[in-house]
């Protein structure tokens, strides 16, 4: 499988002389065996996007193929420039600020508006540099996962 | 153990992990229990785990497991004389309290008066005060417009919403000039949240370790106080750890403490379950904050030092029953530590994570205690509380329990999401936790938002994710034919392996 591109935090990573051994299989559940010893770990995913889980830690790993790898380059290069861009809750709760009006020019990473989740206050932040051209909700709206929030152009 | 039953039957409540807990001991004590549940429970744990469930209302808590009305009809509905509210939802509320007894129903918790009494936290501030107990120096009135009652007390200091508790309304002043716009937003966090916006300032105590008292009372004045919990491990002023006995006092320390819970205690009018809540400084002070007039998520931790069952003490003694000299003196023997698994991901702020748990396997073995509402293939509720699962162990000593902590942590494996398992790993290693040598602004300060992966671990799962991919792809009518295994089969198998 020497051609198989392995990368953590898009950093390429080497296997070296681990291997793994199925505990259940259904389930991912198995163990990373090397010199040292065992390691439990659990493995999700299909593909090329994975999960290891490993002390704890969720870790995504891409494995790609050469074919694969070709492919997200040319998909990397058609959404360099593309149209509006939709930010969309990622986390269920209440809106509690909305910080940008429509007509905003906003850096990437800038806070958008706060949602109030779990006790926590979370700022939304612009997933790019954009002009805000529509704000779908108010201040005291709850949303779900995946509500629209606002459009960037 | 009483011949009969305290009661024949006993609404629980609540829901997951502590819903759980409470069947348990009602089974154990030869009650039916009852649990209650919303549309998004239907097949929850907790009410499999019940003889009967009734139906509360739609998933949103404030309709189903915060209605005093809904919980109140399902508990005439069922027949139950009793009924225990865990933590969290009504258990803190003095109106659900007077409201069952109303009823004619035995609330399992302390009475709505020092529910009430309690409920106010800076009302408790002042009680404690001219009960002798010292408190954190600060204000024992409202914080109004004139802010000049911060300068008098030092700066920085933490706003704090009166009807506060778990973290909300409060806020860390470091300069005059900020007191404003944080009371201001202190108190608007506090009306949304407990419909009060009541804010009082108390200096920060730092570094400062978080320890409590848990106390247990009878109906007939008696009153056990069951040693103390170290809860130091905080994010977001919540608790992720805690331990019995805590490392940062000693027994002239701990003795102080133990006689300034009494006192909070003697302020109001009280019986079953409760805590005391105190800061310690480094020079082993301590600082009444609050007392929690209900079973604690980390109640345990105390189970595990003494043996006994304090969820099982609640029902008896809220039945009459008096506190036994075993339980008055109940001798602590041991260390515990406890520690809370959320689906939260402590790599990004330990901000809430979701979505549907696919992996599911806890540690077991000697010493250790598993406390859950969770299984594979469930999705999170993300109406609720994110607590997955309090992991304890109990050992001889300190070191012991650490060492079977790290052990039970290696066993444990939940997929799906990330939770805070990574930094709890990382936790049992670090230098300062070993030695038990922390405060409550630890995590702030050594964590971050955690190391990398090493080059050890990077590889590992790089392996892991490699052989994955290639066996899946070279052999799939065996991963076919493993999937579409009986149960059956699988049990067979596993008794066979057993022999």
């Amino acid at each position: 499988m020497t051609d198989l591109e392995v990368r953590i935090d898009d950093e390429i990573a080497t296997p070296g002389d681990w291997r793994l051994e199925w505990d259940d299989r259904d389930h991912g559940i198995a163990r990373v065996v090397g010199d040292g010893g065992a390691v439990p770990v659990l493995v999700e995913g299909s593909g090329s996007e994975w999960f290891v889980t490993l002390r704890g830690r969720r870790i995504p790993v891409s494995v790609r193929t050469w074919r694969e790898r070709l492919m997200a380059e040319a998909e990397r290069a058609a959404t360099v420039h593309s149209g509006p861009v939709a930010v969309k809750a990622t986390l269920p709760g209440l809106v509690v600020a909305v910080l940008v009006a429509v007509g905003d020019e906003v850096e990437e990473g800038a806070p958008l508006l706060t949602i109030e989740a779990m006790k926590m206050q979370n700022e939304v932040r612009a997933p790019r540099a954009g002009r805000v051209i529509e704000v779908s909700v108010a201040s005291g709206v709850a949303v779900a996962t995946g509500a629209a929030l606002l459009r960037l152009d | 153990m009483a011949a009969a039953p305290p009661f024949a039957r006993v609404l629980v409540a609540n829901r997951g992990e502590i819903a759980i807990r409470v069947i348990r001991a009602c089974r154990e004590l030869g009650i039916a229990p009852i649990a209650v549940h919303s549309d998004a429970d239907v097949d929850a744990l907790h009410v499999r785990a019940a003889d009967h469930s009734e139906r509360i209302g739609p998933p949103p808590a404030g309709e189903s497991y915060l209605s005093i009305e809904a919980i109140l009809d399902a508990a005439r509905r069922s027949g139950a004389e009793a009924i225990h509210p865990g933590y969290g939802f009504l258990s803190e509320n003095a109106a659900f309290a007077a409201a069952v007894e109303a009823a004619g129903l035995v609330f399992i918790g302390p009475p709505a008066s020092a529910l009430e009494a309690l409920g106010n936290k800076l009302a408790a501030r002042r009680s404690a005060a001219s009960a002798g107990v010292p408190i954190v120096p600060g204000t024992t009135v409202a914080l109004e417009e004139d802010t000049s009652a911060v300068a008098e007390i030092g700066l920085p200091v933490m706003l704090k919403a009166a009807a506060g508790g778990g973290g909300r309304g409060m806020r860390r002043v470091d300069r005059l000039e900020d007191v404003a716009e944080a009371m201001t937003a202190a108190g608007r966090e506090a009306a949304a949240a407990f419909g009060d916006g009541t804010i009082y300032v108390e200096r920060l105590v730092s570094p400062a370790r978080h320890v409590e008292v848990q106390l247990l009372g009878d109906r007939h004045g008696g009153l056990a106080v069951l040693g103390e919990r170290d809860c130091s491990v905080q994010r977001r002023h919540q608790k992720l750890v805690e331990e019995s006995p805590s490392p940062a006092i000693d027994d002239g320390a701990r003795q102080a403490l133990f006689e300034s819970a009494r006192r909070v205690a003697g302020t109001v009018d009280f019986h079953n379950a409760a805590t005391v809540e105190f800061l310690v400084d480094e020079e082993r002070n301590h600082y009444f904050l609050e007392m929690n007039t209900r079973l604690q998520v980390e109640h345990g931790v105390t189970e595990l030092v003494t043996g006994l069952d304090l969820v099982a003490w609640q029902i008896r003694v809220a039945a009459g029953e008096r506190l036994p000299p075993e339980v008055l003196e109940a001798p602590r023997k041991g260390h515990a530590i406890e520690v809370r698994i959320y689906a939260e991901d402590p790599y990004d702020g330990f901000r809430p994570t979701s979505g549907r748990v696919t992996a599911w396997r806890m540690p077991e073995g000697p010493g250790v205690r598993v406390d859950s509402g969770m299984e594979a293939d469930t999705d999170l509720r993300t109406e609720y509380d994110p607590l997955l699962a309090k992991l304890m162990v109990h050992a001889d000593d300190r070191a012991a329990a650490v060492a079977r902590l790290r052990r039970a942590l290696d066993e444990t494996l939940i997929g799906g999401l990330q939770t805070d398992a990574g930094f709890l790993r990382w936790l049992v290693d670090e230098p300062s936790f070993v030695d038990g040598d922390y405060d409550t602004g630890f995590i702030d300060r050594v964590w971050g938002s955690g190391p990398a992966p090493s080059a050890e671990e990077r590889a590992m799962v790089a392996a892991a994710a490699v052989a994955a991919r290639t066996s899946l792809e070279t052999a799939p009518a065996r991963s076919a034919a493993r999937a579409t295994e009986s149960a059956w089969g699988r049990l067979a198998r596993r008794e066979g392996l057993r022999r």
